[in-house]
């Protein structure tokens, strides 16, 4: 009764903090800050024509780093606890529903996410959601089987890669241009093309790779037995 | 207050009632496992709010191919699209360690987990 009580007031306060920052209610209707920079110079600098991954990539790319090593740490955390402690009890036996899309379906999901990391710079998408694309039809193989498909080895070793990639086409940036994750030290290309906005999509395949690969080991941990590392 | 006005406010009472929905959750849910669904809610409901206050009415997609002539604000979307993934990972590290602790005290129970408590 008085946590319950205690709940709603902390959530009525917290409920006061939110409307308290709603500054009238006006609909805005100009850009404010750096979008309208990004908006209007953003195609130009980077030749990436979806913005959202020139800033992810080019303008941000920075933080996408730390938020790759954020992802990187969350991970480790939890395969390093499922390795210490066990937790699979001995998967059931999956469906017959579930088996046959397992083996029919993760193909089509798989390249679908490689096509959305690869596009990142023209269409909706990028690294992040790609990845998780393509980790979600890892998923769906390892709920289909009783088994362990594919080897920790390679995931950690393409996560590896991946990670180092970036960092290197970080420095890349900096030792020509003086600009760490600097995007355009290779031509641009025509925007609008699969190859173009320099280093953009080289960048994305490395987060992609890196959030599959990061993402895949999680879910396989949960399978995982004992002392397998 | 004509109907863009409804619509764009509708949305950030959306995302604020989640937010709202996932901290009550949390302080009084009891289920380590209902408690990292209020989490994942809340979370939720920021990514939107972040989404939102870039959102003008009216405008596309931030991609500059020709088809729009306006676009919305692409910082937040692109500061929540990696959100979006770090949501994934850290409610995966939430639930390992829940388990963890149920299996420790014998129940999924928050309360009987007295390692927490001083």
């Amino acid at each position: 009764m008085i946590r319950n009580l205690a709940g709603l007031i902390i959530t009525a306060a917290a409920a006061a903090v939110l409307f308290a920052m709603a500054p009238g209610l006006d609909v805005p209707e100009e850009l404010h800050g750096p979008a309208g920079y990004y908006v209007e110079n953003g195609l130009e600098e980077t030749g990436s024509v979806n913005l959202v991954t020139a800033i992810v990539v080019a303008y941000r790319g920075m933080d996408t780093l730390g938020e790759v090593v954020v992802l990187f740490s969350a991970s480790t955390a939890v395969v390093l606890i499922l390795t210490l402690i066990p937790m699979a009890t001995g998967p059931s036996r999956p469906s017959p529903v579930v088996e046959l899309t397992a083996r029919v379906l993760p193909g089509a999901i798989s390249l679908f996410g490689i096509y959305v990391v690869t596009h990142g710079h023209l269409s909706p998408g990028g690294g992040f959601p790609g990845g998780a694309v393509v980790a979600s039809s890892f998923l769906l193989v390892l709920l289909g089987t009783t088994g362990m498909p594919g080897s920790s080895r390679l995931l950690t070793a393409v996560e590896s890669l991946a990670g180092i990639s970036f960092g290197l086409m970080g420095f890349w940036g900096a030792m020509i241009l003086g600009q760490f994750l600097n995007s355009t030290v290779i031509p641009g290309g025509t925007p609008g093309t699969l190859v173009s906005a320099g280093l953009i999509p080289l960048i994305s395949l490395a987060i992609g790779a890196k959030v599959a690969s990061e993402l895949s080991g999680v879910f396989a941990s949960y399978r995982k037995k004992g002392g397998e590392a | 207050m004509n109907y863009t006005a409804v619509f764009y406010w509708s949305l950030a009472v959306t995302a604020m009632g989640l937010v709202l929905t996932g901290i009550w959750g949390v302080l009084t849910r009891r289920n380590v496992l209902r408690i990292a669904l209020a989490f994942t809610l809340a979370d939720t409901g920021v990514n939107l709010l972040l989404v939102w206050t870039g959102f003008l009415p009216g405008r596309g997609a931030p991609i500059m191919d020709g088809t729009v002539s306006s676009v919305v604000d692409p910082l937040p979307q692109a500061l929540v699209l990696t959100s979006i993934v770090i949501g994934v990972a850290v409610a995966a590290l939430f639930v390992v360690v829940g388990v963890l602790a149920s299996r420790k005290s014998g129940s999924a129970d928050v309360r009987r987990m007295k390692e927490l408590k001083w």
